[in-house]
């Protein structure tokens, strides 16, 4: 009697406390200027809603349960947190000064930037305490976060430079020099490698994380080829990589790192997001204040959906 | 006996070796001259340059240091303990430290006279744009906009892109004052050292000179890739004000003839 009683409220509890969260399946977009982050809805393509979120809102990211989504709001020195679900702002919390990309990391913490201060600041989001301060180069900017939750990549754009990270230690164990400016960065599933871009060389590296060392890199022909946000395809033979000014994504052999094709977006293209099926990429095209979608299957784009002004980041709850 | 020495012989081997990669593993120390008057903005913007080059530094093992000699002392100091000498002098002691020190490049944060460019000298490197680059430059705007009351620099302010914003502020916050033409150019004199030794691990004097005129691929944080022309004219955007406001940029685009940085300034050595 007492087995059935405590298997069903056992079963009641998990029910009711919804650990992982249904995904919504939007796609959220910060609108840098218009202060605000859009809602897609991910089956129609439209935008739902606009949340008033706060002064100059630039990365965005979503926490490992799906049920809280995080906003680095620049000019104010916070991180405002909404559900996905009800679009309601939960909390806010002071993050250090002007935050603009982060990542989450699968603990649920997040590892932020401070362009102005050379640091990368840790906090765990559930209580806005401060876990950690990393000095950095100038400017950082790129966060990284492998999937194994073993290491972390910050770019510093002034200082050329990859910072590797390692957790739980938090302390720099790598720097590898790359190209003038770098970006952004991704791991691959395994963590074992990550590419990263350069904006003013037009620079794409891929790096063995083992051993911190660049094993390939390219440079893309076009000059006004400004790259920022790379993504991983699904099967991860393929990166895009978003080419700022040059107005298109470029796809690009993971292994190669030859280009296969440009694919025209809107004007000044840089934040990234795929799907978990690797179905659909969704940009943020800056200056057109629009959302590229584009279907992996052909690589072209499928809709251009107007957002606030100046999209900045993207990421989707799937 | 035998065995107890030849065991002292072996650790005595591991030592040597052990230190060895101890040895290597330390940091690089580099040394900079900046010659001039301290007042001068360039000056600033050396420092300003000095400290960036020390932050990347720390995270590479290389350690930069600066010295400042006064321009009366600009011919009879010893410049062979250092990578590069930043001047800030007046026209015939930049011509005579060039010529008397060959083997070191010299860097010109202030003169503008076309002369220096035009005789070719081969161990200068101007940062500070000639006359003839400013004038080409205002001549451009005035294709579009005859008569306008226009100047050329090399920096503003209040100039924003390609990151020009970030180094506007850190160079504000850091040195307290806002960053003009000299001060850019003693910035940049000091980055694109430092970034030579950073990615080429250069550390001697006549392989900078070497590299920094016929291989450099700089970012000033005014646009794209900065190189040398053989007249040792660093090539470089500049910006038009008109009423201490930025009115556009040069090479003005639709005007410039040919559509580049070499639409500004002198190109050749006078033969």
């Amino acid at each position: 009697m007492k087995q059935y009683f405590l298997v069903s409220a056992c079963l009641y509890a998990l029910l009711s406390q919804n650990i992982f969260a249904e995904p919504t399946g939007r796609i959220f977009i910060t609108n840098e200027k218009s202060n605000t982050v859009s809602v897609i809805n991910g089956e129609t393509l439209e935008v739902e809603s606009e949340i008033a979120i706060g002064v100059r809102p630039r990365g965005i990211g979503i926490s490992p349960d799906g049920t809280e989504v995080y906003v680095a709001v620049s000019e104010e020195n916070l991180i405002a947190i909404f559900d996905p679900k009800t679009l309601k702002i939960l909390r806010k919390f002071k993050s250090g000064s002007d935050p603009e990309t982060f990542a989450v990391h699968p603990n649920g913490n997040i590892y932020i930037s401070n362009e102005d201060d050379a640091k990368a600041t840790v906090y765990n989001p559930k209580t806005g305490e401060l876990i950690a301060e990393i000095q950095v180069g100038l400017e950082p900017e790129g966060v990284a976060i492998s999937p194994d939750g073993s290491k972390v990549i910050i770019t510093s754009e002034s200082t050329n430079m990859l910072h590797v990270i390692t957790v739980p230690g938090n302390t720099i164990t790598d720097n590898i020099l790359v190209g003038s400016r770098p970006r952004a960065a991704v791991f691959t599933k395994d963590s074992k490698t990550a590419y990263a871009t350069a904006e003013i060389t037009g620079e794409i590296v891929k790096i063995d994380m083992e051993n911190a060392k660049i094993i390939k890199r390219v440079q893309l022909e076009d000059p006004k080829s400004k790259p920022k946000d790379i993504i991983l395809s699904k099967d991860e033979k393929y990166i895009y990589v978003a080419g700022g000014r040059s107005n298109s994504v470029w796809l690009m052999d993971a292994d190669t790192l030859e280009v296969i094709k440009g694919i025209p977006v809107g004007k000044r293209v840089w934040g990234l997001a795929i799907t978990k099926d690797g179905r659909r990429v969704f940009t943020t095209d800056g200056v057109s204040s629009t959302v590229s979608v584009i279907d992996t299957s052909t690589n072209e784009v499928i809709k251009t959906i107007a957002v606030g002004k100046f999209p900045w980041g993207v990421v989707i709850d799937d | 006996m035998l065995k107890k020495n030849i065991n002292k012989l072996l650790i005595g081997f591991y030592l040597l070796v052990f230190t060895s990669f101890c040895v290597s593993a330390e940091t690089i120390e580099i040394d900079l001259a900046y010659v001039g008057e301290q007042e001068n903005s360039a000056l600033l913007g050396v420092q300003q340059g000095l400290y960036e080059a020390n932050l990347q530094g720390q995270f590479l093992g290389q350690n930069y240091h600066l010295d400042i000699i006064s321009p009366a002392n600009a011919l009879d100091s010893d410049y062979s303990n250092y990578i590069a000498v930043l001047t800030a002098v007046d026209l015939k002691t930049f011509q005579k430290m060039s010529e008397q020190f060959p083997g070191i490049a010299v860097f010109n944060l202030s003169l503008e006279d076309d002369i220096l460019r035009t005789t070719c000298l081969p161990n200068a490197l101007h940062i500070i744009p000639s006359s003839s680059m400013k004038a080409d430059a205002v001549a451009q705007w005035h294709q579009k906009k005859p008569g306008s009351n226009v100047t050329a620099q090399a920096w503003h302010g209040d100039f924003v892109k390609f990151a020009a914003r970030d180094l506007n502020k850190r160079f504000k916050k850091k040195q307290g004052q806002t960053m003009d033409d000299d001060a850019w150019a003693g910035w940049a004199a000091v980055k694109m050292t430092s970034d030579s030794v950073a990615r080429e691990n250069i550390s001697d004097a006549k392989h900078m000179l070497t590299h920094l005129k016929t291989n450099l691929s700089f970012d000033g944080q005014k646009g794209s890739n900065m190189n040398f022309r053989e007249t040792g004219q660093l090539r470089q955007l500049l910006i038009l004000v008109e009423d201490g406001k930025i009115v556009a940029e040069a090479p003005v685009r639709g005007v410039a003839r040919p559509p580049t940085l070499d639409s500004l300034g002198l190109l050749n050595c006078e033969k």
